[in-house]
């Protein structure tokens, strides 16, 4: 797998490689600040392509770095392997109606489940670490902290009240 | 004053527009400006500003395309970049050549209308190269770096016209100096200049702004051709960061080449017995010619006469350098031929761009060949 990087005057830069299975897989970091993905497979002529702006092929190159697990709500999972393997997942969820209109401290959420809201995203505003009496309401989107376990025990318990 | 303001407002509605449609905006600036001008409604005339603010346009223009000629990329790429080069060079001076001069223009005129009919337009290949989606096709290298040999002919073809009388000697000295003093600014002020792009004030876009201009004006006192300088600035600073330039001069351009495109618009006098048989003409004709250099450059860059067909549909299209061409060295009849050019070559240009794939595939389908049933079985 040669990678090659070749400056385009006017357009920017290519980068291209072929894996081992002949496939061809090229990006262009166009001057427009777009990115373009052009993939063509062995044996066919034309390239399918995928333009993307600078956000969205950040996401794909967390999914390809395998940092983004589930693709429905987002979750990353950071591993700090001098700290005896810790492994925290920060993940993201959208409120049900079940559950609008309770407080953090109605529904008991770190009592029960051990992880912890730390931050609340309503309508483009960010509420970083809501206070207990923070009230959600409907497609708040909420990101929560916690291991693995407890944040199944979160989907279980307290989503679905 | 009141005219730059509609003509920027009737611009920046037809750039909504062509933006929308994804079309190149160029030939409506121009139209538009036609329609404003005395040849349409007459509602704006020229003025001191509106020149002025034209002429930074086209220096600014210049300015940008010096700032992507990186000399030693391109001496990398001496032989992608020559073959294709000449055979576009010759092929589409000579056609526009000899068609203007049995039109009855003269020797110099003829040379002005075959250089505005050989350049295409660099912006308008970008931008549909990235908006079609053809970036991985082998022959869009082919076509970028041929805008890149054509960048450098416009160059030479700067010096030698805008030598004109002077005597060859002083010109060569006087350019020579300006060129050294570029150079050398870039060479011994490098850390400066990087250190003031990096800086979050006005001061990166002042500098740019003003070394742009000073450089015009130090031409301009000197009698070397302003244009060519701007470029070879651009040339120079390129060595430094040429991004943060880019970023910096990209509002100036941006806005000044509409005033310039539409202000050329409306300088133009359609009642000077224009010959629009022979402007359809010559059109048809650039359109034409660029067939022929695409499918030599096919043959001979990637032996395949199909692949010429992708080379000539994103490079019809002829815009900003050939009104540049057209603005500096054109008689009104000259620069109204060279519009009417610009306008049907970048609408017909807009189109094949997008439809030329499918042409290729279609030329190339099996049925249209005669049935060989040994050959290609996978």
């Amino acid at each position: 797998m040669a990678l090659r990087s070749v400056n385009l005057p006017g357009v920017g830069t290519k980068y291209e490689f072929e894996t081992d299975k002949g496939d061809i897989v090229a990006i262009f970091f166009t001057k427009t600040g777009t990115i373009q993905m052009y993939t063509l497979q062995q044996g066919c002529h034309t390239p399918s392509a995928a333009e993307m702006s600078p956000m969205e092929a950040r996401r794909l190159g967390n999914i390809l770095t395998g940092a983004i697990i589930e693709a429905e709500a987002e979750s990353v999972e950071i591993a700090f392997s001098a700290l005896a393997d810790l492994r925290i997942t920060i993940h993201t969820y959208l409120i049900p109606k079940e559950i609008t209109g309770k407080t953090i401290e109605d529904l008991q959420i770190r009592t029960k489940t051990g992880v912890t809201v730390i931050a609340v995203s309503r309508k483009d505003k960010n509420i970083i670490n809501p206070p207990p009496s923070f009230v959600f309401e409907t497609n708040d989107a909420v990101v929560v902290i916690g291991e693995t376990d407890q944040l199944k025990r979160f989907e279980r318990e307290v989503m679905v009240d | 004053m009141e005219g730059i303001v509609l003509a920027l407002f009737v611009c920046l509605i037809l750039a909504l527009v062509t933006k929308y449609l994804s079309i190149p905006p160029i030939p409506f600036y121009i139209i538009g400006g036609v329609l404003l001008g005395k040849s349409g409604f007459a509602l704006v005339t020229s003025d001191e500003i509106s020149r002025f603010f034209a002429q930074m346009g086209l220096i600014f223009l210049l300015f940008f395309m010096g700032l992507g000629l990186k000399l030693e990329r391109i001496a990398a790429n001496r032989s992608a970049v020559l073959t294709s080069g000449i055979i576009d060079l010759n092929v589409n001076m000579l056609i526009g050549f000899v068609a203007a001069y049995m039109f009855g223009f003269s020797i110099i005129e003829s040379l002005v209308i075959a250089s505005a009919f050989y350049i295409s337009s660099t912006a308008m290949t970008i931008t549909s190269l990235v908006e079609n989606r053809k970036l991985m096709m082998r022959e869009a290298e082919t076509v970028i770096w041929l805008m890149v040999f054509e960048d450098l002919v416009l160059i030479l073809f700067l010096a030698i016209i805008s030598a004109g009388d002077q005597n060859p000697l002083l010109f060569l000295l006087k350019i020579a100096g300006v060129l050294a003093i570029l150079y050398a600014v870039a060479h011994y002020g490098k850390e400066f200049l990087i250190n003031l792009l990096d800086r979050s004030d006005e001061l990166p876009i002042l500098f740019t702004f003003g070394a742009v201009l000073t450089t015009a004006s130090f031409s301009m006192y000197l009698g070397v051709p302003e244009t060519m300088m701007v470029i070879a600035l651009g040339a120079a600073l390129a060595t430094t960061d040429p991004d943060a330039f880019e970023q910096h001069a990209r509002p100036f351009k941006d806005v000044f080449l509409v005033v310039f495109f539409v202000f050329f618009g409306i300088t133009i006098n359609l009642a000077s017995g224009v010959n629009m048989v022979m402007i359809l003409f010559i059109s048809l004709l650039a359109v034409m010619s660029k067939f022929i250099s695409g499918i030599l450059t096919g043959i001979f860059i990637h032996e395949s006469a199909l692949a010429g067909i992708e080379i000539w549909g994103n490079t019809i299209g002829r815009g900003e350098f050939s009104i540049a061409i057209a603005a500096l060295y054109g008689s009104p009849l000259v620069a109204t031929t060279i519009a009417g050019m610009v306008i049907v070559t970048s609408i017909i240009g807009a189109f094949t761009a997008k439809y030329c794939t499918g042409m290729r595939k279609w030329m190339a389908a099996p049925w249209r060949r005669k049935p060989s049933y040994h050959s290609h079985s996978r």
